[in-house]
């Protein structure tokens, strides 16, 4: 039992995090390892200054918070302190995957899975260096503080990547992709979509032209366009960066126009998937969140930290990548909504455009960037040619406004690999998704 | 049965700095182990988190041994190499009280910007033994101070980075160089669109041509430079290795993951233009017949897999006047660009500036930039230069496409 003391306050975050690795190259078994790893992330305040500490040393919790103690010094207002007063304090037990934990599912059965899928990477000549790879991750987290949190939840995601490196005569292609979900049952099925996306990328090695650099009417796929949410203005809705700079409060005033009015942005930490947070790392329970409501700012991500010197309230987007980290504002399932078009009527008016379906990355500061994989000329309103394009970029709030058409359907996507990077702590698993998203121009390299 | 043990550890003292203030310390101390063993063809590794039980993940490699995961036994002989480089930067009780009034000197000569972000006291220690009585031992430790600038008012997430590194905290150096930096920021400049020697971190230019260099897709015939190993495919002036040598390189560690050591601790890929090596383990430079130039990394409980640690390329220059006299465009924040299959490099840069005659001028309005692979490294490579702005930073120049 943890003895919290009076004058601070305190949090203690423990993660008992299981993660499977199973991976083939070229037929060959490359890796297979069943990590299992219990680290607890410590946090002391003063109202001056915060105090932290990373353990593996789970057992003998009460030392190394007793050493941050040490280190703080007494406040016996601490519980006036703005930031203290916002804090949540939620009971709970969330067993969200108990029925289905992959902690019980044996590593040959995972194995096998994988194997089973292997076949269809080599069904065209192309692929010359075929690589699969299976993954998975079981957390279960506990949370207590020192203002009587306690709440034990669990995390979960399952999934396969595939990446298929094609080569014929002198063209080359880094083909790839993946399934990302959190039941091992999702997994699988996958077999025709694999085969598809192998297809696909396939003829665009042998078929895809150079684009012609240039301003033109962009479709962004589901995929896209939540990177595009993600990287334009979801990085630009954590709130820590405004609190450098005091003139920031008047340049990011809620109500402000910042996008078209067809344009709604909603971040949620209650989508399951990679980016399901029912409580963050501060105890904070999660809730859906508009950041643009109609190309109307209508609100930001907090920690309890940023949420007191704005004077909002807590929207549960305090995050660490691990119990190495601190919480910092992150991002959890991010995502355009939809509107009122089908994909042909999306395209149908463009004459001349492209067409974004998969990206390899992207980046978003007041220019945003999206490095696309497999793209599409559009051509008198429908699809043509595969083209090759290195980066797609505009000003942020100028696409914003440029967008001018949504699909009705929203797909939102879970992933296994990769994440979002954020100064030191990267590869924070997150979700995100959205119609197909009209923009009326785009810079295309 | 042959084996291999790794020990790790790594120690930080991190300060968070909130609108040029310091809100937080966070101290972090982390140890793992691994045990690697190889019978039959096959390898089997463990690991854990804290002070490794050898004889404990000895058994668990043992083990795994069981999952049949094909990997050469070819460990690196008997030796034994100690490079100590652990003596103290700053003391820890003196970290706080240094930065508050480092910070204050820094907000007082910028006033227009707002500074965010991390200072960070790190130690790093690595220790591998293999049964043919190999043992080597490596520490390094550096002051890293890595700080956003917002422009106050502008609305950005940051405008301006402002980053050292290093073993000596001289803060009347560091706040000198950071003011030219902040003066050429405020300093608008203009370039015509053309064809510029363009400067950078070796990293922004080249990090997306890297791939190329795995030796997986060259056997596989994936890279643009598969079937060239030996041949002459870039500038003359060009050579280009992995860096983990102490001297140019803030790495904890000489030597890989599977305890090899590089001449100059310093793996070469490309020597005066000349295609020497890919990026292999031991494994697949077996499988593919290239050799292993020992740029190897590993999680502490997996397989070795290809690792890159470092950028390093040989100094044509002793000045950045020498370098690129006339004016050139130094970029210092370019994101989100990458390369078409072809080779064909297209970057946004967010942040630029003017030198002239190695002098910083000012700072030129955004832009995009774009090149060739085999030109980029080829006839458009111009050189790299080192120590500025500050010792071992290096500067790559590359003639490109600017717009």
């Amino acid at each position: 039992m943890i003895q919290f003391r009076n004058g601070y306050y305190a949090d203690i975050r423990v993660e008992d995090r299981c993660r499977t690795v199973i991976s083939y190259k070229a037929g060959a078994l490359e890796e297979m390892r069943n990590r299992r790893e219990k680290q607890a992330f410590l946090r002391v305040y003063d109202g001056k200054l915060w105090y932290y500490a990373s353990t593996t040393d789970t057992g003998n919790l009460q030392k190394t918070l007793d050493g941050l103690y040490a280190a703080a010094e007494e406040n016996p207002e601490i519980l006036e302190d703005p930031v203290v007063k916002r804090f949540e304090k939620n009971s709970d037990k969330l067993y969200t995957f108990a029925d289905c934990s992959v902690r019980e599912i044996p590593l040959a059965e995972k194995q096998k899975l994988l194997l089973g899928f292997l076949p269809l990477l080599t069904e065209d000549s192309c692929v010359v260096l075929p690589m699969g790879t299976y993954l998975d991750r079981s957390s279960i987290f506990h949370f207590m503080s020192s203002l009587g949190a306690d709440i034990e939840y669990d995390y979960q995601t399952c999934g396969i990547s595939f990446n298929f490196s094609m080569a014929e005569g002198e063209k080359q292609f880094q083909g790839f992709w993946q399934k990302g979900g959190t039941r091992f049952e999702e997994m699988t099925s996958i077999g025709e979509e694999l085969r598809e996306a192998v297809r696909e990328q396939a003829a665009f090695l042998r078929n895809s032209v150079p684009v012609e650099a240039g301003k033109y009417p962009v479709v962004l796929s589901p995929q896209a366009a939540g990177v595009f949410a993600h990287e334009s203005f979801g990085h630009k809705s954590e709130s820590d960066f405004m609190l450098s700079d005091e003139s920031m409060k008047n340049e990011w005033q809620l109500g402000k126009t910042v996008g078209s009015p067809i344009l709604s942005i909603a971040e949620c930490g209650n989508v399951v998937g990679s980016g399901f947070v029912p409580y963050d790392d501060e105890g904070t329970k999660a809730k859906k969140n508009y950041l643009i409501k109609n190309g109307i700012l209508a609100g930001r991500l907090h920690s309890a930290m940023t949420a007191a010197a704005l004077d909002e309230g807590l929207t549960g987007n305090a995050r660490a990548i691990d119990c190495t980290f601190e919480p910092i504002v992150r991002m959890t399932t991010t995502y355009i909504e939809g509107g009122d078009l089908n994909f042909d009527k999306l395209i149908a008016p463009i004459e001349k455009g492209y067409f974004i379906k998969t990206i390899n990355h992207g980046s978003g500061m007041s220019t945003f960037t999206i490095a696309p994989s497999v793209s599409y000329e559009i051509v008198n309103g429908k699809l043509g040619r595969p083209v090759q394009i290195s980066v797609i970029t505009g000003s942020v709030f100028e696409t914003l406004g440029l967008i001018d058409g949504l699909t009705k359907d929203v797909e939102l996507l879970s992933f296994v690999t990769g994440g979002c990077g954020k100064m030191e702590q990267m590869n924070l698993p997150v979700g995100f998704g959205g119609p197909y998203v009209r923009v009326s121009s785009m810079n295309v390299q | 049965m042959e084996k291999e043990f790794l020990k790790e550890t790594h120690h930080s003292v991190t300060l968070n700095v909130t609108a040029g203030q310091i809100d937080s310390y966070r101290e972090l101390e982390k140890t793992t182990g691994t045990v690697r063993v190889y019978e039959n063809g096959c390898i089997g590794v463990a690991g854990c988190l804290g002070e490794p039980d050898e004889e404990t993940l000895t058994a668990q490699a043992t083990d795994a041994l069981s999952f049949g995961i094909p990997y050469p036994c070819s460990l690196e002989g008997a030796a034994e190499i100690i490079d100590l480089h652990d003596g103290e930067i700053i003391p820890v009780r003196e970290l706080i009280p240094a930065m508050k009034d480092f910070l204050e000197r820094l907000g007082a000569q910028c006033p227009k910007m707002a500074f965010s972000n991390k200072i960070r006291l790190e130690y790093g220690k690595t220790e591998y033994r293999n049964s043919l009585g190999r043992h080597l031992l490596s520490s390094g430790r550096h002051l890293s101070i890595e700080l956003l600038a917002q422009n106050r008012g502008s609305g950005n997430l940051f405008d301006m980075a402002f980053v050292w590194q290093g073993e000596h905290f001289d803060p009347e150096m560091i706040l000198a160089q950071f003011k030219q930096q902040y003066d050429a920021f405020y300093t608008p400049a203009e370039i015509q669109p053309g064809r510029w020697p363009v400067v950078a971190m070796p990293q922004d230019l080249f990090g997306t041509t890297l791939q190329h260099f795995i030796g997986d897709l060259y056997a596989a015939g994936a890279s643009l430079l598969s079937g060239k190993l030996g041949e002459k495919v870039f500038s003359e002036k060009l050579t280009f290795c992995d860096d983990m040598n102490p001297g140019t390189s803030f790495e904890t560690c000489f030597f890989d993951a599977e305890g090899c050591v590089a001449k100059d601790c310093r793996p070469v890929l490309v020597e005066n233009g000349v295609l020497k090596s890919l990026l292999t383990t031991k494994k697949t430079s077996s499988q593919y017949g290239l050799p292993n130039p020992g740029t190897a990394s590993a999680p502490y409980d997996g397989v070795p897999s290809i690792g890159f640690h470092g950028c390093f390329l040989a100094k044509t220059a002793e000045s950045l006047k020498e370098l690129v006299p006339g004016k050139a465009i130094l970029l210092t924040i370019a994101s989100g660009g990458d390369m078409t299959p072809d080779g064909h490099f297209a970057t946004p840069v967010q942040l630029a500036f003017l030198l002239e005659d190695g002098k910083l001028v000012g700072r030129l309005p955004e832009m995009s930039i774009g090149g060739n692979f085999f030109d980029m490294l080829g006839k458009d490579y111009i050189g790299t230069v080192y120590d500025w702005p500050f010792k071992k930073v290096q500067l790559a120049a590359v003639m490109m496409d600017v717009n």
